[in-house]
């Protein structure tokens, strides 16, 4: 049935750390999608709700204390709610106070009141306001501000169940205004831009004022009227701002004396919790101890199924090549598509996991807490409290990294942290490091310290020091007038909700498939097309000798020798090989020769793809996965001149290449997309190349 | 005495004064620093990390420079 009516629109608006979410996730439900807003890295959260029959598009606003432009959450809220997009455009905004925050959570109402906004309130977690001997007189706030109260837990069935009630029956109202905002701002001057923007509401023109010089979706010439205007009259915005903060939280505070009853106030709180998980070295030592079950648990759970995509992807592989007749297609589909899209899908374990965990921490509030106890260390290094996320998360994978990285409110913060990240030391380069560490680490035992572990705890350390040492540079380098703070909520501490949590895995799961994929997808098949293809009449004749070989083939070892044999050759001389052979002479002072070249830019996709590549070139049959293989293998190679070539120095080089070098398009891809461009994944890749190259070649000459 | 919010001492509850000039005073007034109210130092991270102070029914994280913004009288 096609209704006619249009689907009616809500907005939810509130504070961080209200429910706000919660109550989305719940009236949406598996119906969400997850978009961008145009200029800003905010995700736009969009779902429908279905209730007795009627369907309702419901739009998450980020959380936020204001309307003040203070970040890139507050002005996508300004913009959505000032309807500077029709398509957009709420017809109703339901905002979430948390009980026991009134005044905070009044706020931002009133300011929604004033923009003459069709409003009602919700006062969540009505509950905690219960346990914290707090009752609140809801009809002196309705007396006070005019609008719907609905005083309830979102947690609880019977909550939403009112909530989905009161969006159906849309009692929602619009009051006047509650401040009036020619009080501070001149009416001539809230008239003229009312006219020139053809606004009837005098708060929204003062708002006009406020974000059209930041806010990028503004046309430059309005932009500019807005500036000549305010130069105009000399008029101090700022001075204005907080003029009606002042009379703003004067208005409420008698509200709220007026709703707020506090019953016997508890004399002498205890700090619980905070006792132990704030405690100056208690707290550090049990946010090492999380870290450490975190990271035991993703890569003992994460690696099972991985390997059965990575099992899947290789069956399938081979499956279609058998079916379809062989030829370009064939191989593209087999060789180039469905390993790209395998490519993708290998990291849903990881990401997945990671931020399930990290919904966790977030969702019991122990991450602000983790906050707290690292900014002080951060900071020296141009990196905010909340870049510990991010940086514990590149552990494991960069991409989840750097996903989490926008929660940082500053500009500069978020840039370096982003630019920092994909230098820890994650999953992938593990690989690597283990089948070179095999090979010139001897497995001995000096003082109870294993040397092959002592090497890769070394290379993790590597990591760690490139991470600060980048950072601290870029401190130095990027400018920024934007003020770093940290003003954050300890929220009290409750237990995760896990439909919340599991809703994170799969929403960011599927941001990432959907955005990063399509780039690694196209990455993948021009990789695929540069080591199938070389010149055509070289690349015949290896094929021809090959099967004249194979003709006289006398065993099926013979056989798969001769197979091996052929695709090596084959790679060597296709436009990859070519390749690793024109970057021979570059590479040449870091101790390679062209087989490995062919392997470095092979592994461009994926730090992994090198192991792959060199038992590829090195023709190594039977189970490429086998490190044990490999190993004999590369130990066996040697240089024209009877040197290995896999020799220490070589070898150690090579992984502090690795350590250093990008290597892997799904991050590059990441931040493509959290940074909205390509300026900084370009900046990112040729700066960790050089960084790499450059201490790697540091590396050999001193080795060798 | 008036102090700023940094110099209070654990576990001291001050009153909020004025919130000193700067471009930080429109974020620290409306998450409810204001004139008036009372705040206690719950936590200090250590090496001059943040503080967490009480503010009505929550705890909020400032560093020491934004909490040297707040002048306040202790109690």
């Amino acid at each position: 049935m096609i209704s006619i009516t249009k689907t009616p629109k809500i907005a939810i608006i509130g504070n961080p750390n209200v429910g706000k979410s919660t109550i989305f996730n719940q009236l949406t439900g598996l119906n969400q999608k997850i978009g961008n807003y145009p200029g800003v890295t905010v995700d736009k959260k969009v779902g429908t709700m279905s209730y007795q029959g009627s369907t309702y598009e419901i739009i998450d606003l980020p959380g936020t204390y204001s309307l003040y432009p203070n970040s890139e959450d507050e002005v996508i809220a300004h913009r959505v709610l000032n309807q500077l997009s029709e398509t957009e455009k709420p017809e109703y905004v339901l905002m979430v106070i948390n009980s026991s925050q009134l005044s905070r959570g009044l706020f931002l109402a009133t300011q929604l009141i004033d923009l003459g906004l069709n409003l009602a309130i919700v006062l969540n977690m009505a509950d905690l306001a219960t346990k914290r001997n707090i009752s609140i007189r809801t009809f002196e706030i309705f007396k006070a501000l005019g609008v719907p109260i609905l005083s309830t837990d979102a947690r609880g069935e019977k909550g939403l169940d009112q909530i989905r009630e009161l969006i159906h029956t849309r009692n929602f109202s619009k009051k006047g205004s509650f401040l009036a905002i020619e009080e501070v701002v001149p009416i001539t001057l809230l008239e003229e831009v009312k006219r020139k923007f053809n606004m009837s509401n005098n708060y929204q023109a003062y708002q006009m004022l406020r974000f059209g010089r930041i806010d990028k979706v503004i046309a430059q010439a309005d932009r500019d009227w807005i500036k000549s205007k305010l130069e105009e009259i000399n008029f101090d915005l700022a001075a204005a701002q907080l003029e009606e903060t002042k009379i703003r939280y004067r208005k409420i505070t008698k509200i709220v004396d007026l709703a707020v009853v506090k019953e016997s106030q508890p004399k002498n709180e205890k700090s619980g919790l905070d006792g132990i998980f704030l405690h100056p070295v208690l707290g550090y030592v049990i946010f090492a101890a999380i870290l450490l079950i975190m990271f035991q648990a993703i890569f003992a759970w994460a690696s099972v199924p991985m390997d059965l995509i990575d099992g899947f992807f290789a069956e399938l592989s081979g499956k279609v090549s058998d079916l379809l007749p062989s030829g370009p297609i064939s191989s593209l589909i087999s060789e180039g598509i469905i390993p790209g899209i395998g490519g993708v899908v290998i990291f849903i374990p990881q990401i997945a996991m990671l931020f399930g965990f990290l919904a966790i921490l977030e969702d019991t509030g122990y991450m602000s807490r983790v906050v707290f106890l690292m900014d002080r260390w951060m900071r020296p290094f141009g990196l905010h409290g909340k870049s510990v996320v991010p940086l514990v998360s590149g552990v494991a994978c960069a991409i989840p990294g750097v996903m989490a990285a926008r929660n940082i409110g500053n500009w500069k913060e978020k840039i370096i942290t982003i630019m920092v990240t994909p230098l820890m030391s994650c999953s992938a380069r593990l690989p690597v490091y283990v089948i070179l560490i095999g090979l010139v680490v001897p497995n001995k035992t000096i003082a109870f310290v294993n040397l092959q572990a002592l090497t890769l705890l070394g290379l993790y350390f590597l990591g760690i020091i490139g991470v600060l040492g980048t950072a601290f540079l870029l401190k130095n380098i990027l400018k920024t007038t934007e003020k770093s703070f940290l003003m954050v909520e300890l929220p009290s501490y409750r237990s995760p909700r896990w439909w919340d949590v599991i809703l994170t895995m799969y929403n960011k799961s599927r941001t990432f498939v959907m955005e990063a994929g399509k780039v690694i997808l196209a990455i993948s098949v021009i990789l695929w097309v540069l080591a199938l293809y070389g010149p055509p009449s070289r690349m015949d004749e290896i094929r021809t000798a090959g099967e004249q070989k194979l003709a006289l083939a006398t065993s099926p070892e013979m056989e798969d020798q001769i197979h091996a044999e052929t695709s090596s050759l084959l790679l060597e001389n296709s436009f990859i090989g070519i390749m690793g052979r024109g970057i021979e002479p570059v590479i040449r002072p870091l101790g390679y020769d062209w087989k490995i070249g062919i392997a470095l830019i092979a592994s461009f996709a994926a730090r992994e793809v090198f192991v792959s590549t060199i038992a590829t070139i090195y023709s190594i049959g039977g189970d490429p996965e086998d490190d044990l293989t490999i190993r004999q293998k590369l130990d066996q190679q040697i240089r024209p001149d009877g040197e290995k070539v896999y020799n220490t120095a070589t070898a150690f080089s090579l992984m502090i290449f690795y350590a250093f070098a990008m290597q892997c398009m799904s991050t590059l891809a990441v931040v493509y997309r959290e940074t909205k461009g390509w300026k900084w994944p370009l900046i990112q890749t040729v700066y960790m190349t050089a960084l790499a190259y450059l201490s790697a070649l540091l590396v050999y000459q001193i080795l060798s | 005495m008036l102090k700023t919010a940094d110099q209070i001492p654990v576990t001291q509850t001050a009153v909020i004064k004025e919130i000193i000039d700067s471009p930080l005073k429109i974020n620290l007034m409306e998450l409810g620093f204001l004139p008036g109210k009372e705040i206690t130092l719950k936590f200090s991270a250590p090496m001059g990390g943040p503080m967490a102070f009480k503010l009505d029914e929550t705890i909020l994280a400032l560093r020491k420079n934004e909490a040297s913004l707040i002048e306040v009288q202790l109690l």
